[in-house]
């Protein structure tokens, strides 16, 4: 369509005023619920790890969610068992993705032979089973390390890739161009020029490594990697409750949607920053 | 570089990634000493005693030594015995391979269409349709499996009472004859895998779209049908090919989470079990197994990529 | 049935802001009749053939009307489109699947019963393309011209009762134009052919139509106060020219100087362009045409310093111009700026319009914070853009408001020469024309000595001096009146 030239374009005014509120629905969302993870244990008031009622009673006074597999009070161990597992992530995310944005930020500026060996060394990255990496990696370390490991062996390729492609894109920028051509240098154009202008892509960038993150300490945890078994864990909460699903529902279903509110809202946050990337 | 042609290229390439693989799980699993020993000393070994351990399974020579061995018995047929049990790891992965061979099969199965289903309806369908295949896709993939696998416990098991929750397949029954067991972790495995595709499948569809020849096509009225299969198709079946290679190869280490929850004993739940006792022979073992598989899906993705992608 | 042809009836499409893009538009296309749709770009031609075809863009809808075919409404426009119409887009080439040779491209546009025995070698031959040596080949082993012709095959193959071209005279090379103008001619009057022909090209379409509909500029305004113009001193000239020709100023000095200039793509590599020599005197205006991949805007790249020159020298105000550019003096750095083509890129999304203004006051000035962001004002005021635009993000702008920033910008470190690289390529005539006026203005107050790279006919008339890349050299053009070779054919 030819109609960039009007005076001011109110449609992507709209679109982009729809887009920013759900974004910000969505953020108030991930937000809060990584205030829970992280703050649950301090407000609880209880003791997660106390035996408190028969194994897998119901829902009732004093035990709103019920009790577990060892008749431990359900909404505390929910409320202290997102911490450890979220921190897990956000570490991980952060330094996956720092690492991608640096690693992209040269090799798609720097388009040498370097450059595009980086690319496609991380091309290679993607190929590989990612819990398969974490698996192996908790052969030696402890489980966060392992969840960090396997996170940037899986989720920095991906995050050079995207930002190695936009850098690349970038530098034939007509503002990138402009700056050089002043006598600007190029680490000044990188930090004032493209970063800034992909600051939605590397955040939406981000939240994807975060999704990243949470799978690979829910799964590692699940399968008995996490915390040491009296401590609460919602991954590992999902494996002891499981049997009992059908005396005391809450016992799976309350840390499972809390896992699945914290990944699904980040996720979607992402979603709504960034659309369109493949 | 002289020019090989196409499927000997691939199948160096295969070789190389292959050989890097099998470095990096040595380096990860047995580079750094004293697991091993400290395993058959029970943990508690005096340092003495550690020592003759070590010198007796010969962890006290360098690493790149060590590596070499382990390949050369690979090659040759003979991976070495457990740790733990002490039988040999070739019976083990054959006893445990067939659960995970069906699980596996079975997930690509419904995964398969289900990911042209979901990526087709959210690139193509009328726009409510685009909408929920756009948040299934988001929601579905960022999900962690043992949510999706609650979940479905908690709806098709305990609330409708479908299958049975837990699968405690009899031992030495061949897994394909219970499919009644293999219903719940197959969709625990096939969802994720479904949504995960569709987001890629997505960009590529779209991408194809957007191709002036595309639209070309669409004002000239062809069909949806015969866009979809002579337009798009041809285009989007390098990155689907490469696609179902990963996710083929992901499998076989994903089916861990599905497999110990529901208390199958396939590969995933032999390397789990080996990770945890650091029974070091059978990790590498199985890691090796689950890498040949994503390099020999890659090998034949590359292979068959002037097929389909002709400039 | 009754035959009485297409017939559009009040036809309004709007998008998604319910902004009218085409308002209650009527025509009547007879059989054996043909009917020209032209107006300037932007007047929403594309968007009405859309309409017609029964397939908007995503964002736009029909709001009212109706699209009538022998009388009656189009009720499944996919199916009609199949059976009724051949369709020629404006990029032809780019329209055939890559992976279908040149007959089976054809035959997928006739009728199932019609395919095989020879038709679509037929449909080949009537393009003047030989079939046995063609019909094999895929778009990749086939020319430009040939793939065009092959489109074009396509779109004649099934003698459509509707034939519809889009832009047919930019689309196609002057003898493909040809070969498909004495197509519409014969279907004109057989009394039974259709033929909807849009294009901007008056000249061509009047000779060949039976009715010509116009469809106006879009009436609506670039929402900016025309350009106010600098000091007192300058007095700017309404809506019109101000310096007719462009002329040099008589014993103006020389502001750009190159000698012997070779240019590499990529550096290092074959040559593009050889042994260049090209002086500018302040004030000057000197425009380069070329074919698109010639070598132009590398010139220009190179000169900006963006571009290694593989020989040559070149001085800029009497200061020499190393590579890299980061080797110049500040006064070398500040002489030269260039302005780009696209004006989506061509200001950084994250940055209000006073901080991108700002930034190069600061570099190339050495301007204090504070100093620079009053000074951002009086650079918005010589674009005539209002004061209050400084607070904006470029996603807020029109196309023409980013090009005018894009020109303050440039102007920041109160350069001697512009290197303008087809800066009016993505506007509107109108807009493009406000760009240019105010180039011409500046140019004249200030001396500032402007080289532009561009293909189009607009810009090149206003050059006081044509240059043309050609086999890897710059040479003057012969006659700065420079048409389109189409046109001279027909």
């Amino acid at each position: 369509m030819k109609r960039m030239n009007g005076s001011v374009e109110p449609i992507p005014q709209v679109r982009a005023g729809h887009r920013s509120r759900a974004a910000l629905i969505l953020g108030a969302v991930s937000g809060s619920m990584l205030l829970v993870a992280l703050g649950g244990a301090a407000v609880a008031g209880r003791d997660p790890v106390a035996i408190v009622a028969p194994p897998w009673s119901g829902p009732g006074p004093g035990l709103p969610l019920g009790a577990d597999a060892l008749g431990r009070d359900v909404l505390a161990r929910v409320l202290a068992g997102g911490r450890d597992l979220t921190l897990t992530a956000i570490a991980a995310a952060l330094t996956a993705s720092a690492l991608g944005v640096a690693g992209g930020l040269w090799a798609g500026w720097s388009r040498g032979r370097l450059g595009r060996a980086a690319a496609s060394a991380a091309d290679l990255l993607l190929a590989l089973p990612l819990l398969l990496l974490a698996l192996l990696a908790v052969v030696t370390l402890p489980g966060p390390a392992a969840v960090v490991a396997g996170t940037v062996l899986g989720g920095t390729p991906l995050t050079l890739r995207v930002v190695a492609d936009a850098t690349a894109t970038a530098r034939r920028a007509g503002y990138v161009e402009a700056a050089l051509s002043r006598g600007e240098r190029g680490g000044a154009v990188l930090l004032r020029e493209v970063l800034p202008a992909h600051a939605g892509l590397v955040g939406a960038d981000l939240g994807q490594r975060l999704v990243l993150a949470v799978q690979l300490a829910a799964a590692l945890n699940v399968l008995g990697f996490g915390p040491a078994p009296p401590a609460p864990d919602w991954a590992a909460m999902l494996r002891e409750n499981l049997q009992g699903l059908g005396l005391n529902a809450a016992a799976t279903i309350a840390p499972a949607a809390a896992l699945a509110v914290l990944a699904g809202s980040v996720a979607a946050l992402s979603h709504s920053l960034w659309d369109g990337r493949s | 570089m002289a020019r090989l042609p196409w499927p000997a290229r691939a199948l160096a390439r295969g070789v190389l990634l292959m050989a890097a693989a099998s470095i990096v799980i040595f380096l990860c699993t047995a580079a750094l000493p004293g697991d091993a020993a400290d395993v058959l000393g029970g943990g508690r070994a005096a340092p003495g005693e550690l020592a003759r351990l070590r010198a007796e399974q010969g962890l006290d020579r360098p690493p790149h030594v060590r590596y070499l061995d382990w390949l050369t018995d690979v090659l040759s047929g003979d991976p070495g015995v457990s740790l733990i049990t002490g039988r040999p790891i070739g019976e083990l992965v054959a006893q445990r391979a067939g659960v995970t061979l069906a699980l596996a099969v079975a997930a690509l199965a419904v995964g398969v269409p289900l990911t042209a289903a979901l990526a087709w309806a959210a690139v193509r369908g009328p726009r409510w349709l685009r909408q929920t295949a756009n948040a299934v896709i988001v929601a579905g993939a960022a999900l962690p499996q043992a949510v999706v696998a609650a979940a479905l416990v908690a709806w098709l098991s305990a609330a409708w009472g479908l299958f049975p929750p837990v699968s405690m397949l009899p031992a030495g029954e061949p897994a394909w004859s219970r499919p009644d067991l293999l219903a719940l972790p197959v969709l625990t495995l096939a969802l994720p895998i479904a949504a995960y595709g569709a987001a890629l499948l997505r960009g590529a569809i779209a991408d194809v779209m957007a191709r002036p020849y595309v639209r070309d096509a669409e004002l000239r009225g062809l069909p949806p049908a015969a866009i979809a299969l002579r337009y798009v198709l041809p285009m989007v079946a390098a990155p689907a090919t490469r696609l179902l290679a990963v996710t083929l190869g992901g499998l076989v280490a994903g089916t861990a989470v599905a497999e110990t929850l529901f208390g199958l004993a396939g590969l995933g739940e032999l390397l789990v079990t080996a990770i945890s006792t650091r029974d070091v022979p059978v990790v590498q073992s199985v890691a090796l197994l689950a890498a040949a598989v994503v390099v020999a899906g890659l090998a034949a993705a590359d292979a068959s990529r002037p097929a389909t992608e002709r400039r | 049935m009754r035959r009485d042809g297409l017939t559009v009836r009040g036809l309004t499409v709007a998008d998604r802001a319910g902004t009218s893009i085409v308002d209650r538009l009527s025509l009547r296309i007879a059989p054996g009749e043909v009917l020209a749709l032209t107006g300037p770009s932007g007047a929403g031609k594309t968007t009405v053939l859309r309409a017609v075809l029964g397939a908007l863009p995503a964002g736009l809808t029909r709001v009212s009307g109706q699209i009538e075919w022998h009388g009656a409404p189009v009720r499944a426009p996919r199916r009609w489109r199949r059976r009724t119409v051949g369709f020629l887009g404006q990029d032809p080439a780019s329209a055939l699947h890559p992976l279908l040779d040149a007959r089976a491209a054809v035959r997928e546009a006739l009728p199932r019963a019609a395919r095989g025995a020879g038709a679509e070698e037929r449909a080949l031959a009537e393009v003047g393309l030989d079939p046995a040596e063609i019909g094999r080949r895929r778009p990749h082993q086939l020319s430009g011209g040939q793939a065009q012709r092959v489109a074009l095959a396509r779109a004649l193959a099934a003698n459509p009762e509707l034939l519809v071209l889009d832009e047919p005279t930019s689309a196609l090379d002057p003898a493909a134009l040809l070969l498909a103008l004495e197509q519409v001619r014969r279907r004109r009057g057989d009394s039974r052919s259709v033929t909807l022909i849009v294009s901007h090209d008056l000249a061509v379409v009047r000779e060949l139509a039976d009715h010509v509909v116009r469809l106006g500029p879009d009436g609506r305004d670039d929402g900016v106060p025309q350009a106010p113009i600098l000091s007192p001193g300058g007095k700017p000239a309404p809506g019109g020219r101000a310096v007719p020709g462009g002329r040099a100023v008589p014993g103006g000095r020389v502001v750009l100087d190159a000698h012997g200039l070779t240019i590499a793509q990529p550096p290092g590599g074959a040559p593009l362009l050889s042994d260049v020599d090209l002086t500018i005197s302040a004030g000057e205006s000197v425009a380069v045409l070329g074919a698109s991949g010639s070598g132009k805007s590398t010139l220009l790249r190179v000169l900006a310093g963006l571009h290694p020159a593989e020989r040559g020298r070149a001085t800029v105000a009497g200061q020499a111009l190393p590579w890299p550019v980061t080797e110049r003096s500040p006064a070398a750095l500040r002489a030269l700026a260039l302005v780009g083509q696209n004006p989506l890129d061509v200001l950084n999304p994250a940055r209000t319009v006073g901080a991108a203004l700002a930034r190069p006051l600061r570099t190339l000035r050495g301007l204090p914070r504070r100093a620079a962001r009053a000074h951002v004002r009086h650079l918005l005021a010589i674009v005539g853009l209002p004061e209050e635009l400084a607070h904006r993000y470029p996603a807020t702008l029109s196309g023409g408001q980013r090009q005018r920033v894009a020109l303050a910008r440039a102007l920041a470190g109160d350069p001697a020469v512009l290197l303008a690289d087809e800066i009016t390529a993505a506007l509107d005539t109108r807009t493009a024309a406000q760009v240019l006026d105010l180039i011409d203005t500046l140019r004249h107050e200030t001396g500032l000595a402007v080289l532009a790279v561009t293909h189009d006919p607009a810009v090149a008339a206003r050059a006081g001096r044509v240059l043309r890349i050609e086999g890897g050299r710059l040479r003057p053009h012969p006659c700065s009146h420079h048409r389109r070779p189409s046109l001279d054919v027909l």
